[in-house]
């Protein structure tokens, strides 16, 4: 299969004694846009920064272009990276950087261009997310949805192959929303980009998904409960999925806990368990 | 961590190091030299007021009291060579390294580990680009030229307060207290102190690097690691300074 470009399996992750991954497999085909959903604290993230291997799994395979990460060493995933963009959930910016100098760093770092040719790539990919003219203020002195867009502009400074997405459009208005996830649709279709977005916003996700992966809770919680096209999503006959897309807040993830259930919790009585 | 723990990274760390100066180069990461020049603007430069103020202070009451216990044998003649010896051999590097400790070493832990709470640390690692080499081998260079300059910078301004002593309150002339200087102490007390203050800079850097980037659980966690950071610095410091008293002046 050569045109498989991530493929986990039975990817299981614990911290202490808390399993947040469980036994996740799935696989990204070149030009797919993957959508991961699941409630807040079910591990999407978690699973983000095991594909690009800043964790290690505790048991089971993660396959980049073919090659096996986890067990790859680390001056080879640093030759792998160069191959992928991540936009983290926060930015993560270099706060000592101008947001022109934080686009700039994964170019000057990793190519031997021109600075006045980056200087140019800059403001393309600022003027991508609607950035211009931010290149001198520093993180510090930016909103919270500008700093996650700058981050888009450095996940994609290098034109990777293949880019994650940590919930680009989560506080952002509804246009810039429309603009990330069109760019993010361009991305994909005209350069045959890979994407693996985290989203929580249905309209974003129905708008540029491929393929999506919805992650289960509470006991179901670290498994994959339901993965395919949007069609499949939007029909699937599991009601967790169904109240997940509806956005209803009572369902099969119940909203209140049981009366003695809240008891016990409150008064913190033996035999409580954690339902993280 | 344990201590055990501790000490292998510490060991790595330093592994990393030798690894980005010797063969970064030649794999087409070479080290920013200009990055090198901005810590050492701020771990060195911007330390020089604060050691210009210790030094003068010690040299001065180094002095005072020299002159105070020295006069009762009417030896006040000596007090340049207490002055000296004082400083060049033990004092200068010694607190010149807890100046950098105090204001460069703890800002260090405390920058990599904002950086390392805030995820800047693994967003480099994501765009490879190496933390080590990025951040941690411009702060070892930076504090490895700096801390050995502001050692010598130090032992004049420390021997400049004891002349202010010896010219105004015991009549010296300025002539013959350098004089006194130039027989009393030899090249080697300032070598050795230079040699001190590699070992004190190497430690620091080392210690303050290494308990920034091992930062966990947030704002508190940088405050804990900065703390840690100084505290272990200062201690590491006084050991490897009685251990090479010992081997210079003792063997
Ligand atoms: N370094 C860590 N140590 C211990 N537990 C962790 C760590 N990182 C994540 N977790 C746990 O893993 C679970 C999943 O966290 P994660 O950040 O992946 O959630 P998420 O799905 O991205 O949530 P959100 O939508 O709110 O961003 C959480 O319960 C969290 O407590
Ligand atoms: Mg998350």
């Amino acid at each position: 299969m050569p045109d498989t470009v991530i493929e986990v399996r039975d990817l299981v992750r614990k911290f202490g004694t808390r399993t947040v991954l469980n036994g996740i497999s799935f696989s990204v085909n070149k030009g797919d846009t993957v959508i991961i959903m699941g409630g807040s604290g079910c591990g999407k993230s978690t699973l983000l920064r095991h594909i690009i291997g800043a964790m290690k799994p505790t048991s089971g395979s993660i396959r980049l272009f073919g090659e096996e990460i986890t067990t790859m060493p680390q001056i080879q995933l640093e030759k792998l990276r160069l191959r992928f963009g991540m936009n983290f959930q926060f930015g993560a910016l270099l706060q000592s950087l101008t947001v022109g100098e934080n686009v700039a760093l994964p170019i000057i770092e990793n190519s031997r261009v021109d600075p006045g040719i980056v200087d140019l790539i800059v403001k393309m990919k600022l003027e991508l997310v609607g950035l211009t003219g931010f290149e001198h203020l520093k993180p510090a002195e930016i909103s919270g949805g500008m700093r996650k867009r700058v981050g888009l502009a450095r996940a994609v400074a290098m034109d990777p192959e293949l880019l994650f997405s940590d919930e680009p459009t989560s506080g952002l208005d509804p246009i810039m929303t429309a603009v990330i996830d069109q760019l993010t649709l361009d991305l994909t279709q005209k350069l045959d980009m890979t994407a693996v977005v985290v989203s929580h916003d249905m309209t974003s996700a129905f708008r540029i998904g491929t393929k999506m992966i919805v992650l289960g809770a509470g006991k179901r919680a670290g498994t994959i409960i339901a993965q395919g096209t949007p069609d499949e999503i939007r029909n699937h006959p599991d009601p967790e999925v169904q109240q997940f897309i509806k956005g209803e807040p009572d369902g099969p993830v119940p909203l209140k806990l049981s009366p003695e259930d809240y008891i016990d919790r409150l008064l913190d009585l033996p035999g409580q368990k954690e339902n993280d | 961590m344990s201590l055990a723990a501790n000490f292998r990274t510490f060991f790595f760390l330093n592994r990393s190091i030798l690894y980005w100066l010797v063969l970064g180069p030649f794999r087409k990461q070479p080290l920013r030299i200009s990055a090198v020049f901005q810590q050492m603007v701020r771990i060195g430069v911007q330390a020089f007021p604060m050691t210009a103020l210790t030094s003068l202070s010690i040299g001065l009451t180094l002095a005072m009291q020299g002159a105070h216990e020295l006069a009762r044998m009417g030896a006040t003649a000596y007090v340049p060579d207490l002055v000296a010896m004082t400083i060049l051999r033990e004092l200068g590097p010694l607190l010149v390294g807890v100046v950098v400790i105090g204001r460069s070493g703890s800002a260090v832990t405390a920058e990599l580990g904002t950086m390392k709470v805030g995820e800047e640390i693994e967003a480099l690692e994501v765009m490879s680009i190496n933390p080590v080499r990025f951040l941690v081998v411009p702060r070892f260079l930076a504090m490895m030229v700096m801390l050995p300059v502001l050692t010598v910078f130090g032992n004049y301004i420390g021997l400049a307060g004891g002349w202010l002593i010896c010219h105004f309150s015991l009549d010296m002339s300025t002539a013959a207290y350098i004089q006194r200087l130039m027989e009393a102490a030899q090249p080697d007390d300032l070598f050795t102190g230079i040699i001190k203050s590699i070992v004190f800079a190497w430690l620091i850097i080392l210690i303050s690097c290494q308990a920034g980037l091992g930062v966990s659980g947030g704002a508190e966690g940088v405050g804990q690691a900065t703390t840690s950071s100084v505290v272990t610095s200062i201690l590491a410091m006084l050991v490897a300074n009685a251990v090479l008293t010992a081997i210079f002046f003792i063997t």
